[in-house]
This record gives structure tokens, C-alpha cells and sequence, in this order.
């Protein structure tokens, strides 16, 4: 087991077993279920994260912050009752917070208490003295599809973590010098998103199914808001839709994500309004734009926003 | 019918042609997508090719023309219509495109055969090495066909500028600051269980960013010749450079400054730059920059040296506004500017004025002298 082609030939064994048992899942179904679950997926986020499930690879989502990559997880994990493991990756994150570390402390302890009966020596390496993070707890699951592993933020993590995650992603498997190599049975569903704080490696890319998740249409905010916030009136919900999307338009150095517009339509509801006019709008900005430039120059022109958000009212809405 | 394997391979293929390398095993997994979960529609058809090939949105543009290449019109219309398509404003892509127009462009003085003809002939060569300490003093602007070639040979030699900072990566170190459990039991294991050898960790050293900003406009085109061959050594002898160059617009210079040699660098450099010889928009430059690359992170923590005359065409208050931003983003700015080298120059150009107060270092650096205080300044020693 410990020799190198032992340890392939396991593996390969373990592939050959989980391909006969692959069951594909269809695309509007899983859609249709993660609506269910709370999220509004559009076509090409649906195909990538079946795409992944089917084919047990892993799904890296890109997009702007806010526009919903990290609750795609969580929505995926909850349409399959999984558990969601996440791991924020952040520079210098190294195998014993990501993969696994011992328990020196209890190690030292467990050889103090043989010593202290003359027993024979433990073994250190068992299961007890084993700490799992998150890729080796990701390894443990005894039925498919019950554990989603979200590697979040991936561009926070440096070089080496990358090139670790290689041999984790084609393999599913972890090699522990102590003890071998563990290999999932089950391999996780896995979830890596980015920023695009900079480029990842293409080897690592090449390795997962890839989905840009951009901002949503007017229609799929309005919809997305509706089922965060069932309490808000359908035409707040509508104008806020339109007017982020008035935003977004606008040359602003962090346009409004799905995350903002959320928050700016309840903050609408706390502050009373029915409609999106031009006070509110005015007193709300902060929780929808973070920069005070863009705060200033979205309030230059906001009779002009607030008008085209309402100017179709007359036509009916969906 | 094709069979997915053949699909995959065509589809592969159309990318390579549009310049996206997707790579074998991209295709294998678009194939392996279309045997698992077999599309209906051409919607989806495209979707499926679009998760398993595409490699990044940068590359979406090119890959719609290679999907329609292969699969027609029809599929990518019924995809749009199914939801909308993840666009992205055009970021890196406006960036890209500057390399397929040529034409306007004044052919670069590397194309011209003097220099080559230089390194052939060997008592050429000689002489101008004896010539070495004027050239190092001279202005490159003053240079001549022959000795420009020559001194952006002498470039190599100016020091590479490389500052340091602790990673918050760790490694073992017989000194370390910290106790290192783990190495500390696992060589007592080699001792019989007995803690004999203290290990420990030191905090790594990762080296800082350096990004190039050079001006490519009419005068100040000789110096930024000679920074960028200066990117383009410092680029080869370790990570974490960038460069980019501006008149009217930025164009993204990194993908040149690994690649090409010292003979083709600026014949790539004059076809990726559009508006070489326009005029100068510093301030929507620095915009741009902020906006698509140091805010992400690539100007984080790290020097920044913007080569410019400080002619600003438009509102010298963006130049402000922007090198504040910089300021917040960026270790230190380090300016070049190549007509501080006369004695009686002051900073009266509006958009230089506006820079000012932003800057932790203001340098001629217009000759190959000076250019070792400009690698002096990116680390900071000048201060």
C-alpha cells in the first residue's frame, strides 16, 4: 500500500468503482430544486454545477463580489442534504489548517502514559490523534453526494496551496506520510470560487468546469428579492431591481451586487417606503454603494435614476 | 452525427484557431459532458460546451465565434434567449485586442537592421564599449540608432530591483521564531521518542509587486523603450512584474515581458501599444489601472513606477483624485520623470503637479546612470 504504484492502483480501482455508480443529474431538475432550496440559478450556472455533480469534477465560479457564488454552495449542499465544509483561503494557508495536523499535545500525553505503566509505546498516528480539516473531512463520506467542500476565495491562497490542490482535485485522495494515502470513497462535491484578485494557474482551471457568474437581468433580481424578502411590497422589490440595474450601467468603482441590492431593499422597508422615490433613495444609497465618490456622483443624477425606475410603470410588469 | 469525442476535438480546434487554448483535457471533459448528460437543445448544447471549454470570461468573445464556427448561429441565439448570458464589461478584452491592429504605427527602431549589424560586427561592438561610461550618462532620447541598441544591451546590467516582505507562509528554520511541534516530534522519532532537537519556523520572504506604468506618448516613447527593456529583464530574473503602457488607453504589456527577447520585444511591444505617439490621458489611465488591476490586488503592497512628462490633456483633478487611490493601494510610487534632469525644470505641467504630493520618489532616471537610482527608489533606498 505504501509503495507508489500500490497506492495508483487503488486509487484507479476506486475511480472504476465510482464511474459504474455515477448517477447524472439532469440540469432543469437540479435547477428547479435550487430554486427550492432558495436560490435562483440561470441556465449556465445550473449546467456547470451538474455538469460537476454528474462527473464528479469540480466547479470554479468566478464573478464580481456579491453576486452570489459562496450561497450557490450552500444552496447545492442543502438541495442534496449534504454538509457544507468550507475553507477561506487566505496567503500562507498550509496543509495543517486546510488538509490535516496531529494532536501533538495528546501525543505527548499518550507516551508520558505508557511511560508512566512501562506499557509498549502507542501509536501515535491513530485515528485519535488525528486532526481532520476541512479536504480530509471532505474525504469522509460514506454515502455520495452528502458532503459539499466550498474552497472559497481560492485567489487568497498562494502558489504552493494551489499546487496542492492538484493532486487533491484529480485524485480526491490526501497522502498522510504517517499513514498512507487517504482516498474518498465518495468523492465531495466541490466548489472552488474567486475573486479574480489575480489569475489562477490553468492547471488548476483545467481541472474544473468554469462559470462566470455575472450580474443578474432585471427580471432575475426581482425574482431573487421576492423569495429573500416575501415581505416586501412587489413594487419596491421591482424598483430596487431596476434601479441597481440603472446602477450597474453607471461608471462606479464597485457597482451593486445581488448582496447590496438585498440589503438596500430592506433598508427601503425599515425606512417605510412603499415606492423607490427620490428622498429615500437619496438617505439609502449607503447601504447599496460602498465608496463615497460613487456615493457623490450617484446623487448628482439621482432625480435622473429614480425617473427612469419609475418612467415604465406604465407598462405592465412580469 | 458526430460522436462527442470528434464534437469536443472540433470544438477544440476552433478555439485554437480564435487564439483560446482550452487543451486536451478540456475537450476530454466536454465530451465525457455530452455522453453523461446528453444536451436536447442547442441552448444547452452551449451551455455544456461553454462549463467544460471555456477557460476564462476573458476568452467568452473568442469563444462564441468558435462555438458559432462549429455549431452555427442558432445555438448561441437560443442560448442568449434562455437566460441572459453572463456578460462581463470588456475589461481584459479591449486590453487583448490592440495586438491585431499594426498599421498606424511607426515601425520600431529594434526592426531596424543598425542594431543587429552591431552585435555582428566586432570592432563595433568594442568601440562602443569603450564608450561605455558617455553612453551611461547620455540621454536616451540623444542616442543614436546604434547606440540605443547598444545601451538596451547595457540595461541587463543595471541592478534588478527586488524588496522583500514575510509571507505569512512558514518554513523550518534552525533559528526560527516559532516552535515547530510537529518537526520536533517527528525527529524525536528518530531518536527513540526523546525530544533532543529543537525545530522551529522563520516566516518566508515573498518578494513585493513592481508594476511598470510608461507613458508610450510622442516624447516620452525613447524612455519608455528603455524602462520597458528594464520591465523585461527584471521580469526574467524573478516573479511578480507587470507592465503596462498608456497614451490615451492602457494596454496590458505582462504577457510580452516573459515571452519575447530583447530583438522582438519592442516590435511586440510597438504592435500591442495602439497609441503609440498619441497624446497623454494620465489620469483616465491611472483610472483604468486602478479600476481593472491594482484594486484587485495587483498593485497591493507593492512599488509602482509611472514614467510621464506630466502632460495631462484633460482634468489634471482625476490625476489627484487617482493617485490617491493609488496611494492607498501601492507600498510606494516611485515617478520617473526625464525632464527633471534639467537643472532649472519645474513641475509646471498641470497633471505632473497634481502627481506631486502622491509620490515617495521623483527621478529623471533618462539615462542608464540614473536608471540604477530608479532601482535604488522601487526598494526604497533613496528614503
Amino acid at each position: 500500500m505504501t509503495s507508489k504504484d500500490g497506492r495508483n492502483a487503488e486509487i484507479v480501482l476506486l475511480a472504476e468503482k465510482r464511474k459504474q455508480m455515477a448517477e447524472s443529474v439532469d440540469v432543469d431538475d437540479l435547477r428547479r430544486r435550487l430554486l427550492g432550496a432558495g436560490y435562483v440559478a440561470d441556465a449556465g450556472l445550473a449546467t456547470a454545477l451538474a455538469c460537476a455533480v454528474s462527473l464528479e469534477r469540480a466547479v470554479l465560479l468566478e464573478g464580481d463580489a456579491g453576486v452570489g457564488k459562496t450561497d450557490a454552495a450552500r444552496a447545492l449542499a442543502s438541495v442534496f442534504g449534504a454538509t457544507l465544509l468550507r475553507l477561506q483561503c487566505y496567503e500562507g494557508l498550509d496543509l495543517a489548517a486546510a488538509a490535516y495536523d496531529w494532536n501533538y499535545g495528546k501525543q505527548l500525553l499518550a507516551i508520558r502514559a505508557a511511560e508512566a505503566v512501562h506499557d509498549r509505546a502507542p501509536d501515535l498516528y491513530a485515528d485519535e490523534f488525528l486532526i481532520r480539516r476541512p479536504l480530509l473531512a471532505a474525504l469522509g463520506a460514506t454515502q455520495a453526494r452528502r458532503i459539499v467542500l466550498l474552497i472559497d476565495e481560492i485567489d487568497r491562497a498562494d502558489d504552493e496551496f494551489e499546487a496542492f490542490l492538484l493532486e487533491f482535485l484529480s485524485d480526491f485522495a490526501i497522502s498522510i506520510p504517517e499513514r498512507g494515502t487517504v482516498a474518498a470513497v465518495h468523492p465531495p462535491i466541490v466548489v472552488l470560487t474567486s475573486n479574480r484578485t489575480r489569475d489562477l494557474h490553468d492547471a488548476l482551471k483545467r481541472r474544473c468546469f468554469y462559470h462566470w457568474i455575472g450580474h443578474p437581468s432585471v427580471e432575475r433580481e426581482i425574482e431573487i428579492l421576492r423569495l429573500h424578502l416575501p415581505d416586501v411590497e412587489p413594487a419596491l422589490a421591482r424598483d430596487v431591481a431596476r434601479a441597481a440595474a440603472a446602477l450597474r450601467t453607471r461608471d462606479l468603482r464597485k457597482v451593486p451586487g445581488i448582496a447590496e441590492s438585498l440589503d438596500w431593499a430592506q433598508t427601503l422597508q425599515l425606512l417605510g417606503a412603499q415606492r423607490l422615490g427620490e428622498d429615500v433613495f437619496d438617505t439609502s444609497l449607503g447601504s447599496v454603494l460602498k465608496y463615497p465618490e460613487d456615493i457623490e456622483l450617484v446623487r448628482a443624477s439621482a432625480a435622473a435614476i429614480v425617473s427612469t425606475v419609475r418612467a415604465d410603470d406604465a407598462a405592465p410588469s412580469p | 452525427m458526430l460522436d462527442d469525442v470528434a464534437l469536443a476535438v472540433h470544438l477544440d480546434r476552433a478555439l485554437l484557431a480564435r487564439g483560446v487554448v482550452a487543451g486536451t483535457r478540456r475537450a476530454r471533459t466536454f465530451a465525457e459532458v455530452l455522453r453523461v448528460l446528453p444536451p436536447r437543445t442547442a441552448g444547452e448544447a452551449y451551455w455544456r460546451a461553454r462549463v467544460a471549454m471555456l477557460p476564462s470570461v476573458d476568452d467568452l468573445d473568442a469563444f462564441d465565434a468558435a462555438f458559432v464556427d462549429v455549431f452555427g448561429a442558432l445555438a448561441l441565439r437560443q442560448a442568449q434567449d434562455d437566460g441572459e448570458t453572463a456578460r462581463r464589461e470588456s475589461s481584459a478584452a479591449t486590453t487583448r485586442e490592440g495586438t491585431l491592429r499594426r498599421e498606424t504605427l511607426p515601425p520600431p527602431p529594434s526592426e531596424r537592421p543598425a542594431g543587429e549589424k552591431l552585435a555582428e560586427q566586432a570592432p563595433t561592438q568594442w568601440v562602443v564599449a569603450s564608450s561605455e561610461r558617455r553612453l551611461a550618462e547620455t540621454a536616451f532620447e540623444e542616442l543614436d540608432d546604434d547606440e540605443r541598441a547598444a545601451i538596451l544591451r547595457l540595461i541587463a546590467r543595471v541592478r534588478v530591483a527586488a524588496e522583500g516582505r514575510l509571507s505569512r507562509r512558514r518554513r523550518r528554520h534552525a533559528r526560527g521564531d516559532r516552535f515547530d511541534f510537529r518537526g520536533t516530534l517527528r525527529g524525536a522519532a528518530r531518536t527513540a521518542g526523546e525530544l533532543v532537537r529543537r525545530a522551529a519556523t522563520r516566516r518566508r520572504e515573498r518578494l513585493r509587486p513592481v508594476v511598470f506604468l510608461l507613458d508610450v506618448s510622442g516624447s516620452m516613447a525613447p524612455f519608455a523603450r528603455a524602462l520597458i527593456q528594464y520591465a523585461h529583464v527584471t521580469a526574467l530574473a524573478r516573479p511578480a512584474v507587470r507592465a503596462f503602457a498608456f497614451a490615451t488607453q492602457l494596454t496590458d504589456l505582462t504577457p510580452l515581458l516573459k515571452r519575447a527577447d530583447d530583438e522582438h520585444l519592442m516590435g511586440a511591444l510597438g504592435a500591442a501599444v495602439r497609441d503609440y505617439g498619441g497624446g497623454t490621458r494620465i489620469g483616465a489611465a491611472l483610472r483604468a489601472f486602478n479600476d481593472r488591476f491594482g484594486q484587485r490586488g495587483i498593485a497591493r503592497g507593492g512599488t509602482v513606477v509611472i514614467l510621464s512628462d506630466g502632460w495631462e490633456r484633460d482634468d489634471p483633478a482625476l490625476v489627484a483624485r487617482e493617485m490617491l487611490r493609488l496611494r492607498r493601494l501601492a507600498r510606494r510610487i516611485v515617478w520617473v520623470n526625464p525632464h527633471k534632469r534639467h537643472p532649472a525644470y519645474e513641475p509646471l505641467a498641470r497633471g505632473m503637479a497634481a502627481a506631486l504630493p502622491y509620490l515617495d520618489a521623483f527621478l529623471s532616471g533618462h539615462s542608464l546612470r540614473t536608471l540604477e537610482a530608479v532601482a535604488d527608489a522601487i526598494e526604497g533606498r533613496d528614503a
